[in-house]
């Protein structure tokens, strides 16, 4: 027995026009200080029901920390919102996953946001949550990322009940994305289709959702880079995330997700590099046991990518769109890198990603692959 | 060979818990006792108890009874129905999928039990190597 949960999804051009069709009265929006100096969050309040009020958290920041959820769900309760909006990237929808949880249920300890404790949710509100990034797929996962307060560790939190009821992918809100941040969150995107397809829990519906995401992104991304306004390829870009998003959240992540998690927590690098960075290594590392999903998603990828198999492939594609292959590139200092070894490596042991990749590793076999890509 | 559940069944399990590199490594950090509970159902009409003391990749001691008032206090429970046991050591069942559809429950902290997935599922693995009757 298993399951397929996916928020309901509303795509393409004006799909925020979506929230004037709602009935919701008090509206809580979950943003930070970038979205609203870049003009989306004004977009967004167009589009809100005529009769509604609305309360703005505008603070989240990157990588939020459990006491940063902590001290803005205080604001939210007193305001009593009955619909929660996440807008963002990655930190501000699941800040907003999380603050929405702690207001249903103020009882609740964040550690408590895991898939055997029934939450029972929703009996104050819904959440809806609004990608202006196309990487993280926030928006259609169980998954909340959360950092312990000196950064040292990411926390995933998770649990069926954080899903969002809508998701709403609109390209207007990603066409002034900047070039770095559109490959960054894209690459993200890649990690979690491949890892989605390749994983000890993939199935039928994420088999289907990741293979869709790999040839949206891979088609799309390059002429996106090339193309900042092609709103065609950027609305590519955004729904194969989303679709990846799905896949994974049905799936699981994979070791590449554990590695790049345990980076980000030692060195400040936006997610996406993190994760990406490692792939073409894990899939090597794993492809003895998972040839076969491999080979469909390197068949997705556009052919003058495709070079025999997975790992070169995306390496191809990587260095066509400037995603770094190695520390170096990524301006890590080597020996920082090395004197951190021992916690990188025990820091993704710890995360579940390890566990359902299709290969397991060791920890000897996980410092060599820590150590391929210096 | 032993069958499951029984004092000889526990005995081998431990046995080779202790000399599987895979869950020496993988639960190395881990620190705190478990006990799987074994559930009585159409195919097994008892309640079965094992304890285990884990501490740093070592299983230092087990207490296995049909009786729950001479199995110490756990950090932990694996709480499942004998016919679902079978499952998950025949690899039919993963253990985290199991949880996930209520199939088995876990009681204690999911914090940090999530942080020991790996070690978790070599449990379940090493459980899956002892030839049963």
């Amino acid at each position: 027995m298993w399951f397929f949960r996916s928020p309901s999804v509303v795509f393409g051009e004006d799909a925020l026009s979506f929230l004037n069709t709602l009935d919701f009265r008090k509206i809580a929006i979950i943003t930070d200080e970038n979205i609203k100096k870049a003009g989306l969050l004004d977009m967004l309040r167009k589009d809100l029901p005529e009769e509604s009020e609305s309360m703005v958290v505008s603070d989240i920041p990157e990588e939020p920390t459990l006491s940063d959820i902590k001290e803005r769900v205080a604001a939210v309760r007193e305001f009593a919102p009955d619909l929660v909006i996440g807008l963002g990237g990655g930190s501000s929808m699941d800040a907003a996953k999380s603050i929405f949880t702690l207001y249903e249920r103020p009882d609740l300890d964040i550690y408590d946001i895991t898939p055997m404790v029934k939450l029972n949710l929703r009996n104050k509100s819904r959440l809806i949550l609004i990608p202006t990034t196309s990487g993280t797929g926030s928006e259609c996962t169980w998954a909340a990322v959360l950092s312990d307060e000196d950064h040292t560790r990411k926390n995933e939190l998770a649990s069926p009940e954080i899903i969002a009821d809508y998701a709403i992918l609109d390209p207007a809100l990603v066409r002034k994305l900047p070039g770095g941040i559109s490959r960054n969150t894209a690459v993200d995107a890649i990690t979690h289709a491949v890892e989605a397809r390749s994983n000890q829990w993939r199935n039928y519906y994420s088999d289907i959702f990741a293979e869709k995401a790999m040839e949206l992104i891979t088609r799309s991304l390059p002429v996106v880079l090339k193309d900042p306004d092609n709103l065609a390829a950027r609305e590519e870009v955004h729904v194969g995330a989303s679709m990846a998003g799905t896949a994974f959240s049905n799936s699981q992540i994979g070791l590449a997700h554990a590695m790049g998690h345990s980076l980000g927590a030692h060195f400040r690098i936006p997610h996406g590099i993190t994760v990406a960075l490692y792939l073409p290594q894990v899939v090597e590392f794993s492809e003895t046991e998972a040839k076969d999903s491999y080979h469909a998603l390197m068949m997705k990828m556009p052919e003058k990518y495709r070079k025999g198999n997975l790992a070169d492939s995306l390496r191809e594609f990587f260095r066509d769109v400037g995603q770094p292959l190695n520390i170096k590139d990524c301006n890590i200092d080597e020996s920082e890198y090395r004197e951190n070894m021992e916690s990188l490596i025990s820091l993704a042991e710890e995360s579940t990603g390890g566990v359902t990749n299709p290969r397991e590793a060791s920890s000897s076999q996980l410092k060599i692959l820590f150590e391929n890509v210096i | 060979m032993p069958k499951f559940p029984t004092q000889e069944w526990a005995s081998e399990y431990v046995e080779k818990l202790n000399s599987n590199p895979a869950y020496k490594d993988a639960g190395k950090n881990w620190e705190g006792d478990i006990t799987f509970v074994i559930r009585k159902d159409d195919s097994f009409d008892s309640d079965a108890y094992l304890y285990l003391d884990l501490h740093h990749g070592e299983c230092r001691g087990f207490k296995f009874s049909m009786d729950s008032s001479v199995v110490p206090e756990s950090e932990f429970k694996y709480v499942g129905k004998y016919s679902n046991w079978m499952r998950l050591i025949n690899k039919e069942i993963d253990p985290i999928q199991g949880i996930l559809t209520g199939k088995f429950k876990l009681e204690g902290s999911m914090m940090k039990i999530m942080k020991f997935t790996k070690a978790a599922k070599e449990m379940v693995s090493t459980a899956s190597t002892v030839n049963l009757e």
